[in-house]
């Protein structure tokens, strides 16, 4: 009786002492395991740092100057007494934007581009995407190329297209609304095949069995159950697109990124600002209006 | 016919509207699409999108297409694949520096860090103002203020990502499973104790999922800042598409896509292996 006691009471304590170890063993390795991928990002960092020769560059003795009349130059001189104005006192809110009527003409010019890019780009995506889903092209080979169509579209930088579209198309916003339309197409493709490759297919077989054709069983299967969720993206793409229209304008492809352009070339830093500021106020507005759309949309649905 | 009259007249009496569209909803929709109709090609005249002007430009853009074949690295293979790997570079660092001044940013922002509904919304509205503006916007006025090289590239990409990672760390935060802090407490942890081990274990990795999926976008910026002067592939692209060299250009895009593919799957399955 006593032994027998005593013989559990040992190989309880034999089984802690197992699990004790094991725990060790495992903790052990997980350190390790932290240890070597810490080394590798270190690796990778110092690796970063030397290639990028941000140690190695010349930042002479004087850059706080530099960089303090930098935004000296930035900030316009706004005197308070003389804050509304007219254009030419000195120190108006005014005379700091003082090219505000060209500058909302080249912001419009750049939302028409937004939306354009943004209303072609997406009709594309959506002819193209049928062929990319699984569930609705059973051709592998179609599907595969129209896929990494998409994911080339995507990967290109915007700006490089632009390049190009320019030198074809000569600088401007034509070039700008091609390379929106592009990118869109790449990016709003594979969101939207992947939208109908979790579509619901009964619809699409009950109308294939009162013998709808492939279009029919498109549009009245596939589309009403996804049309909010694609129209959702759309009007998210058109908020990336304005910025993205913004930035193009920086390498000549129109809108007010033209503008911006012209402020730095002309060292007008606090004009780049007045323009900056502009833009972050239509995207912002815009971000609102496009916010309160999607959600209504999305509300739609529930 | 009848019989199919009162199957309608029934599935109206259910549903009205599901079957019979009626004429103002059906007037109502007619003019939605000729007032975007008339917006779209309105805005198609003011960018002077014809199609005199496109067919012309698809004529020099077959022919820029065609002087694209065959790709070559035009004798600088090395001097390409440095530009490259200088790119990744100017992307990891720029992540890294986003992420350092995203955490407090992010900390401050979180609605179980800070309890003060002012601090965090004032915080989170000023995260938003600038979270619009684009990293090539950035990258134009740091290259005026700092001067060429990889350096304004790097707090371009850093000044874009940080409102961005600041959302998503101080989301994170938010969703962070309160029970094992409240078990921590229960079990005497200081505060420290339970920030260690019920919070932490929680957020590192999504927030390291974030910043990969960070690094992967920021590949691509990287490549977009060069063209401005801020060094990388987009400098050496730049040049060559200013002089015409469409055979190279096509050969760094070529290089640059597989590159990026492979970033991509590497930080994909990390990303996976992470959460």
């Amino acid at each position: 009786m006593k032994d027998s006691a005593a013989s559990t009471g040992t190989s309880s304590l034999n089984r802690v002492a197992a699990i004790e170890s094991e725990w060790r063993q495992t903790i052990r390795k997980s350190r390790l395991q932290t240890f070597a991928w810490m080394i590798l990002v270190s690796i990778i960092l110092l690796g970063s740092v030397e290639l990028s020769a941000v140690g190695k560059s010349s930042v002479d003795a004087g850059w706080i100057d530099r960089i303090a009349s930098f935004v000296d130059r930035l900030i316009p001189d706004l005197r308070a007494d003389a804050l509304f104005a007219g254009r030419q006192v000195d120190g108006s809110l005014a005379s700091w934007f003082y090219d505000l009527p060209r500058w909302l003409e080249a912001m419009r010019e750049t939302v028409a581009m937004a939306f354009v890019g943004t209303v072609v780009g997406g009709l594309m995506a959506l002819g193209l995407s049928f062929q990319a889903a699984a569930n609705l092209n059973r051709n592998a080979f179609l599907r595969h190329t129209v896929r990494r169509g998409f994911d080339a579209a995507r990967t290109i930088p915007d700006v490089i297209l632009a390049l190009i579209f320019a030198a074809a198309f000569s600088l401007g916003a034509v070039a700008g609304v091609l390379t929106i339309i592009i990118t869109t197409m790449g990016s709003l493709g594979k969101l939207f095949s992947e939208c109908m490759e979790n579509a619901e297919m009964n619809q699409v077989d009950a109308i294939e069995g009162v013998g709808g054709n492939r279009l029919l069983q498109l549009r009245f299967g596939i589309l009403p159950q996804l049309l909010p969720q694609i129209l959702s993206y759309w009007l998210l793409r058109m908020e990336i697109n304005l910025s993205v229209a913004a930035a193009l304008g920086i390498v000549g492809a129109g809108g007010i990124g033209m503008e911006l352009e012209r402020a730095i070339s002309f060292t007008e830093f606090d004009t780049y600002l007045a323009i900056l500021i502009l833009i972050v106020f239509c995207i912002f507005v815009i971000d609102l209006v496009s916010e309160q759309l999607r959600h209504r949309l999305i509300g739609l649905t529930q | 016919m009848s019989a199919e009259a009162a199957l309608i007249a029934r599935a109206e009496a259910i549903l009205p509207g599901a079957v019979i569209i009626r004429l103002e909803r059906r007037i109502k929709t007619a003019l939605a699409v000729a007032a975007f109709l008339i917006v779209f090609v309105a805005c198609c005249y003011d960018l002077g999108l014809s199609w005199d002007v496109l067919g012309g430009g698809l004529v020099k853009m077959g022919t820029i297409l065609g002087a694209m074949w065959p790709p070559t690295s035009g004798g600088e293979l090395p001097r390409l694949l440095l530009a490259l790997v200088q790119t990744l570079a100017i992307a990891v660092l720029g992540t890294l520096l986003a992420a350092l001044v995203a955490i407090p940013l992010g900390l401050a922002a979180a609605r179980n860090i800070v309890p003060n509904p002012a601090i965090h919304f004032a915080i989170r509205r000023f995260m938003d103002l600038f979270r619009g503006i684009p990293v090539l916007v950035w990258a134009l006025i740091l290259v005026a203020a700092v001067g060429l090289g990889p350096i304004p590239g790097i707090l371009a990409i850093a000044f874009s990502d940080i409102p961005r990672l600041g959302k998503l760390f101080a989301e994170a935060l938010e969703n962070v499973d309160a029970r094992q802090q409240d078990s921590l407490r229960a079990t005497g942890s200081s505060t420290s104790g339970v920030f260690r081990f019920g919070v932490v274990p929680q957020l590192l990795p999504v927030w390291l999922s974030q910043c990969l999926y960070y690094l992967e976008q920021n590949f691509r910026a990287a490549a977009v800042v060069g063209v401005v002067g801020a060094g990388g592939i987009g400098f050496e692209l730049e040049e060559r598409i200013r002089i015409f060299a469409f055979d190279e250009v096509a050969f760094i895009t070529l290089m640059y896509i597989i590159v990026v593919g492979i970033v991509d799957f590497g930080s994909e399955r990390l990303r996976a292996h992470l959460t």
